[in-house]
């Protein structure tokens, strides 16, 4: 126990997600919910409802601050904060059990989340299909296997993804499970977008009015397939849906070192050509058919409503501040 | 011959770098250098050879071009003024004959490139793909002209010759933005116009050219950018006039990593490298040939103005090639 009556345990999964010895959307959001449910269990302050809530609000607090850009953190936070206001405990026992309730429902329904999406993913793929996906995910590559299960796929066409190769993850991941896969450089998307069914891309944040972050390369694929009338499905778990979107926070795009695309020495060689690296790219609602979460399939115009549905209360404390200025601490009340 | 390291070598090429053929570089003769190197080759075994082994040099040129090279209309241009001039008057006039093909090429890569350049204003950003020849004295006329521009290159996969043109532009002093072949469409909004070179312009205004070349002109498209086309007519595809499909050549695994990164990967790992993709007439707004610049569906009421008729009056290549394989007995 901490001098603020934080357990070390709680502590201790903040600082893994700080330094990213936890890493991957949904393994900080199952973590985040976990610390919040060892919090509640190992409370020792005054039992009673109001201190608490405002004890589980500080550690809410700690909690988001360790990734503030992150997007599964909060909503995972969010998640188990929303339920214990919309439970509106009397004792102090039920408020405890809201907490450790919802903080194990958040982490099952995690878990089944890929199980889900990929399920009612494949149910969308049709017979004799050939499918392309971009850089690797491991939710896209769960329903492309589903769907190879259900005996529906001909082919996959999985791009290299440049400038790290995450599309050989991909295709090793895929022949593994006996899934015929074609590597194409990310430059070959058009020119095979016309044998293609389907494409089904992974992502890494959904905005609130469903523009779909991901690596990038990813708008320039859903570009290609909308030419070609091919249908675009993005598969993710809710809690990739940014609440801060929705008051305008533009998702930062990280430009990354120019080294992964040219060797150190190429670029002291060549002093004065800039290598831009931007790891991410946005493809608009406009050019992707469906996002597939766990929760249904739904157009990506209807993001908002995922939110909502998923973080209610919370979203209009966001609409106040955005995360920088809330404190949950002063909300929980 | 077609695939080594070449005449016009700059400084990178002479110190490949381990990690970078790693990574599928490697260097290609452009459509227009393969067209220089042709010639120049034909020239000496003219001048080595006699009639009957000049005539099968010559075929297996030609077979050499059709199974490695089968979309390059420059190169199979050349090929059919230089077997026509043959048959005609034998190999004395060839050296000639070549020297001609030559220069005027040359002056037409320069008046294309005089042309576009007048379509650039002092401070556009530019995208350019791949390392055409043509594009590079674009780049370098619009130096002389003293019109200062960005450029975003795409390191164009496979083979990366991308890093090629960047250093290039470099070189020139213009300032250039290298990026990975997905981040076109992310960066289209930063650009002004978009210029690529050519491999074959097909007889419906279609342009094949370096793979990737489609996606960059779609991505143009869609941010109202501008495509600009350099292409000598020596590029139009007569053949495909009477419909003959421009075969475009692909490449496997070996054209994106080295031996070592292969066995790293499932011995069933399989993947289809395309060199090259066809870009259709309407992504494309303009193509600046020595005759001036013409919309892509215009470029057969150019070709009957410079012919005198539509289709033009040429002999096919095969057929060419058979009278070849009968007058010396091939």
């Amino acid at each position: 126990m901490t001098e603020q009556g934080v357990p070390l345990k709680v502590i201790e999964i903040a600082e893994g997600i700080k330094t990213m010895r936890i890493r991957g959307a949904g393994r900080i959001a199952r973590a985040a919910a976990e610390a919040l449910k060892i919090a509640a269990l190992e409370y020792g302050g005054v039992k009673e409802v109001s201190p608490f809530k405002k004890y589980v609000g500080k550690v809410a607090d700690l909690l988001i601050a360790t990734r503030p850009t992150a997007v599964s953190l909060p909503n995972a936070v969010m998640y188990v904060l929303a339920s214990l206001h919309r439970a509106n405990p009397r004792t102090f026992e039920d408020a405890v059990n809201a907490v450790v309730f919802s903080a194990e429902k958040f982490i099952n329904e995690s878990i089944n989340a890929v199980k889900i999406i990929a399920e009612t993913a494949a149910k969308r793929i049709r017979e004799n299909s050939t499918i392309l996906t971009h850089c690797h995910s491991s939710v896209a590559i769960s329903a492309i296997i589903e769907a190879y299960k259900l005996g529906r796929l001909v082919k996959v066409y999985s791009t290299e993804t440049r400038p790290i190769f995450q599309g050989r993850i991909t295709a090793k991941q895929l022949l593994e499970n006996g899934v015929p896969v074609v590597q194409i450089p990310d430059s070959a998307v058009r020119y095979v977008m016309h044998e293609v069914d389907h494409v089904i891309i992974g992502a890494d944040t959904v905005a609130s009015n469903g523009a779909v972050v991901n690596k990038i390369g990813t708008s320039q694929v859903a570009l290609a397939a909308k030419e070609a009338r091919v249908r675009v499905y993005v598969v993710a778990e809710t809690y990739k849906f940014s609440p801060t979107t929705l008051i305008g926070e533009p998702v930062p795009i990280e430009f990354r070192d120019p080294a992964e695309i040219v060797p150190e020495s190429w670029l002291r060689n060549h002093p004065r050509v800039k290598v831009l690296n931007p790891s991410f790219d946005v493809t608009p609602p406009e050019h992707i058919d469906a996002i597939i979460t766990e929760i249904g399939v739904i157009p990506p115009q209807a993001a908002i409503l995922v939110l909502m549905e998923r973080l209610g209360w919370a979203l209009d404390k966001i609409k106040q501040g955005g995360f920088a200025k809330i404190k949950f601490e002063d909300f929980t009340e | 011959m077609y695939n080594k390291a070449l005449v016009l070598t700059l400084s990178s090429v002479r110190s490949l770098e381990k990690e970078l053929i790693r990574h599928g570089f490697r260097t290609r003769y452009t459509g227009s250098e393969l067209v220089f190197a042709t010639l120049e080759a034909l020239k000496e075994y003219s001048l080595s050879s006699d009639e009957k082994n000049f005539a099968k040099r010559l075929l297996a040129t030609y077979e050499r071009i059709v199974s490695e090279r089968p979309a390059s209309a420059g190169v199979l241009n050349i090929l059919r003024t230089v077997i026509e001039s043959f048959l005609r008057s034998g190999s004395q006039t060839i050296p000639s004959v070549i020297m001609d093909l030559k220069s005027s090429y040359e002056k037409a890569l320069w008046t294309v490139a005089d042309v576009a350049c007048k379509r650039v204003s002092n401070g556009d950003v530019l995208m350019t793909n791949s390392n055409s020849l043509a594009v590079r004295r674009f780049f370098a006329r619009l130096k002389e002209e003293n019109i200062e521009v960005e450029v975003y290159v795409p390191e164009s996969r496979p083979g990366l010759e991308g890093l090629l043109l960047a250093e290039y532009l470099e070189r020139l002093g213009f300032s250039v933005n290298l990026i990975v072949d997905s981040a076109m469409r992310y960066f289209m909004k930063n650009v002004d116009k978009v210029f690529m070179g050519t491999e074959a312009v097909a007889a419906n205004g279609a342009v094949v050219s370096k793979a990737g070349s489609s996606l960059m002109a779609l991505a143009a498209k869609e941010a109202r950018v501008r495509v600009y086309v350099l292409a000598s007519l020596l590029k139009f595809s007569f053949e495909s006039v009477y419909g003959e499909m421009i075969k475009l050549p692909e490449g496997g695994w070996e054209l994106l990593m080295d031996a070592e990164t292969r066995n790293t990967l499932p011995e069933n790992y399989f993947a289809r490298a395309p060199i090259y993709d066809v870009t259709p007439p309407d992504y494309i707004d303009a193509i600046a040939t020595e005759y001036g610049i013409f919309s892509p569906q215009a470029i057969p009421i150019l070709l009957r103005e410079i012919y005198g008729s539509y289709p033009p009056s040429i002999i096919p290549l095969p057929k060419l090639v058979k009278q070849l394989e009968e007058a010396y007995r091939l």
